[in-house]
């Protein structure tokens, strides 16, 4: 008897709040709540402008590595209709179609038309770039380099134009308008009122949609918390076996606006591998939240109370994604670091470096590029994006200790002897700790003194608290 | 109430030496050092069970003058530690400036060689760290007694005239810093450079949450150093390692015992030295700084401030002497 009655308590206090969460937490089928709305659409979730760009940005990244080595007007004309561009027209150069993995749409104007992301380009003065550029200024600078280089890298400086585009891009486009503007000055009482439609005729209501902006600008699928991570960014690389995973309403085809993993919402995913943290279902999770708590207000302006507990969210929201570029940029600092050990390693050896040095061109341009994004939220960072930009410098050490010091007048890079590629080492194993510390990751992928401080665990603090 | 709290926090402090493998009074330790001491007193010393036990839980060592000061300076020292520590230079302070120091040294970093086993740098670093570390300890402990200003304070520690496992705390608070930063060098130094020679292949060969040779030190010898049970090795054995009747000798007033033993748990480097001395059990070791010693030597204030004004009159005995030379020289010099 005693046992029975154990048993159901086990089976109501355990069982039943567990099959309650596992009633799936996606980001749509949130209803209509515009008074008066007259036309046919049931889901009150709209972020198809933000998929638009996320698939013009990944079309662009695809575009970056066509050049052939010459000037090539053409290939930076396309280019630039991707970046600053409104045309129709515009095919989905990436992702596509393949064998085992079929996507709905192919043109961008099937998700969205007369988009563009140089408008919506963080405007401020970038820093981390030689140059005084504004952020449009400086991807439109990259872009040029980008159409007249080889497959998108250039030997001689060392960059992966490709790479350096994709990464800051993510930060001055997605991360800037969302956490700078839709997750920040949007949300105030005066800005887009709830009890108005977004805009005349909309079917959402104007927090409503700012809340979505900055959903569909993280880039995450809607069904990203029924996903393992591993799932979420497997969906990326369009790998058939998660093409089940992906497709969440089974019609057979992956649809981009709902069923794709685009930007920092894959780099979460990457970094969230093997359970160490939980950054995309969190984040996820936290947008879910904030939309439910606007879905309630029913249309009503938000209350002070209601509109503080929205800003503590954003706060999560914008803390986290922010360690998730964190994280990349510690990642790539550790492949940076692996990547000289084995350069030097073959000069040492009078070895042909060229394999290697392109590989580490390209992890520099990922390093480079997510350590530019992360300071593009509008905040001031301080001393530590100062003394992150000193550790990175302009481009990586060369192989004669020679390192980009900035931009003549004519658009040429200038160059000077800096520290050797040993001392750039250290530089990065000061730029991982100093990243670690001030945006207190865990992940902490590629740590290049992991086992210094589990060596130093096991051996002991030594307090001196014991004497002969 | 906020003084609760500091009363709390310094006796969860004091406690939790007991129960951190780390450390040499970890309560298995402890229990191990009795389960030593038993069997030593009833088959080696053909003591009655109730003796023996009676012997190893006396109220001769564990409570008098001198173990009474023992444990008051163990609770004011882990307060003024639980200050000082995170002041000092700490391993991961050294580890990581000499790891990055290296890089520069050997301009870059060789690549781990993939035909050394796992299991052989584990058992070389585990050894390395173990004898350095000994070694370090050794050297330091010598300065103590050899260099005037540094006797002065480890005099603190000899001041104990009655020695039980917790007399290890007995300490001035700048021995304590010497220690600290002596552990700080020799680990922080070990482990930057074993890392960045061998990276991942580098592991502590660990018994239950302590290194090896450490767990073994601790569970079998630490504690029986400062005690009453005077445990000798069979001669041979005492080359190499360190009794702990060899540690009484080093504790006692007799002029033929002064600075002898001042190894931790190898014997060798005494040996090496010309600071060894056997053990003899038969001999009974009075402990202390001299026959003298009173109530007054344990007096708390005394074994704090003392030092300070011993090691300042130490150090400013030169320029005294040199001034009263000179004034004699200056009288001779008159007609
Ligand atoms: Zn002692
Ligand atoms: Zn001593």
């Amino acid at each position: 008897m005693k046992f029975k009655t154990m048993l159901t308590l086990f089976f109501v206090g355990t069982l039943l709040p567990a099959l309650a969460q596992s009633e799936s937490e996606v980001y749509m089928n949130f209803p209509i709540t515009v008074k008066g709305y007259a036309g046919d659409k049931t889901d009150s979730a709209s972020y198809s402008g933000q998929i638009a760009r996320h698939l013009l940005h990944n079309s662009l990244k695809k575009l970056a590595g066509k050049g052939n080595g010459e000037p090539n007007e053409e290939l930076k004309a396309k280019m630039m209709a991707y970046y600053a561009g409104t045309d129709e027209g515009r095919e989905i150069l990436d992702p596509k179609s393949k064998d085992g993995f079929a996507i709905k749409q192919t043109m961008i104007d099937e998700i969205s038309k007369g988009k563009e992301l140089k408008g919506k380009t963080y405007k401020g003065a970038v820093n981390s770039w030689p140059g005084y550029m504004t952020g449009p200024e400086v991807l439109e600078f990259l872009i040029d380099k980008a159409s007249s280089a080889n497959k998108g890298y250039d030997p001689i400086t060392g960059y992966d134009y490709g790479q350096l585009i994709s990464k800051f891009m993510m930060g001055a486009v997605f991360y800037n308008q969302a956490v700078d503007n839709y997750l920040d000055e949007r949300l105030t009482a005066d800005k887009n009122p709830n009890d108005k439609p977004y805009k005349e005729g909309r079917h959402y209501s104007g927090k409503e949609h700012v809340w979505d902006e900055a959903f569909g600008y993280f880039g995450a699928p809607a069904h990203a918390i029924d996903l393992e991570a591993d799932q979420a960014y497997s969906i990326a690389k369009r790998k058939p076996d998660v093409m089940a995973a992906a497709d969440h309403n089974s019609d057979g085809v992956v649809d981009l606006k709902t069923e794709m993993t685009y930007a920092h919402a894959y780099y979460a995913a990457d970094a969230d591998k093997g359970g160490k943290t939980s950054y995309l279902s969190d984040i996820t999770g936290a947008f879910i939240d904030g939309r439910k708590l606007i879905t309630a207000a029913d249309s009503n302006a938000l209350t002070d109370a209601q509109r503080a507990e929205l800003m503590t969210i954003a706060d999560t929201i914008k803390m986290k994604w922010e360690q998730v570029i964190a994280e990349a940029t510690f990642k790539y600092a550790g492949s940076v670091y692996k990547d000289l050990q084995k350069l030097i390693a073959i000069v040492e050896a009078n070895g042909d470096v060229s394999d290697a040095f392109r590989a580490y061109a390209k992890h520099w341009g990922e390093l480079k590029g997510f350590s530019m994004a992360l300071q593009t939220s509008g905040k001031d960072l301080g001393e530590t994006a100062v003394k992150i930009n000193r550790l990175i410098g302009f481009s990586p050490v060369h192989l004669d200790g020679n390192q980009v010091t900035g931009i003549d007048g004519n658009g040429n890079y200038m160059t000077a002897s800096g520290s050797s590629m040993a001392e750039y080492m250290v530089h990065m194993v000061k730029l991982q700790n100093l990243l670690g510390d001030a945006f207190n990751l865990t992940k902490r992928k590629n740590d290049a003194t992991s086992q210094l401080a589990d060596l130093i665990e096991s051996v002991g603090a030594s307090k001196g608290a014991e004497t002969d | 109430m906020p003084g609760d709290n500091i009363i709390v926090g310094i006796s969860q402090e004091i406690l939790s030496v007991f129960f951190d493998p780390l450390k040499r009074v970890y309560w298995v330790y402890l229990l191990s050092a009795a389960a030593v001491a038993f069997v030593w007193l009833k088959f080696r010393r053909n003591l009655s069970f109730f003796s023996a036990i009676r012997k190893i839980f006396s109220k001769a060592s564990w409570w008098n003058t001198s173990a009474r000061a023992d444990y008051c300076v163990m609770a004011v020292n882990s307060a003024l530690m639980s200050v000082i520590s995170p002041k000092l230079l700490g391993q991961t302070a050294v580890a990581y400036l000499v790891f990055e120091w290296m890089h520069t040294l050997f301009a870059g970093r060789p690549q781990t060689l993939e035909y050394l086993p796992q299991w052989a740098m584990m058992a070389a670093f585990t050894v390395i760290l173990f004898v350095l570390d000994d070694l370090a300890r050794y050297v330091v402990h010598r300065m103590l007694h050899r260099v005037p200003v540094l006797w002065a304070f480890h005099k603190v520690h000899h001041s104990a005239t009655a020695l039980n496992p917790l007399t290890v705390f007995r300490m001035h608070p700048v021995e304590g810093v010497i220690f600290a930063i002596r552990g700080a060098l020799v680990q922080g130094i070990t482990i930057a450079v074993f890392v960045f020679f061998f990276g991942s292949k580098v592991q502590l060969l660990m018994v239950f949450g302590a290194g090896v040779f450490n767990w073994m030190f601790n569970a079998f010898l630490a504690n029986l150093r400062h005690s009453h049970i005077q445990i000798g090795f069979w001669k041979p054995v005492e080359r190499v390692f360190i009794s702990p009747a060899q540690h009484q000798i080093h504790h006692s007033i007799s002029e033929h015992h002064h600075d002898k033993n001042f190894g931790v748990a190898l014997a060798i480097w005494d040996w090496v030295f010309n600071t060894h001395c056997h053990s003899n059990t038969q001999e009974k070791l009075v402990f202390g700084l001299s026959a003298e010693s009173t109530e007054e030597s344990h007096r708390l204030s005394l074994l704090y401030i003392q030092p300070f004004l011993e090691a300042f009159r130490t150090a400013t005995s030169p320029i005294r002497r040199l001034r009263e030379v000179r004034k004699t020289a200056t009288q001779n010099s008159l007609p």
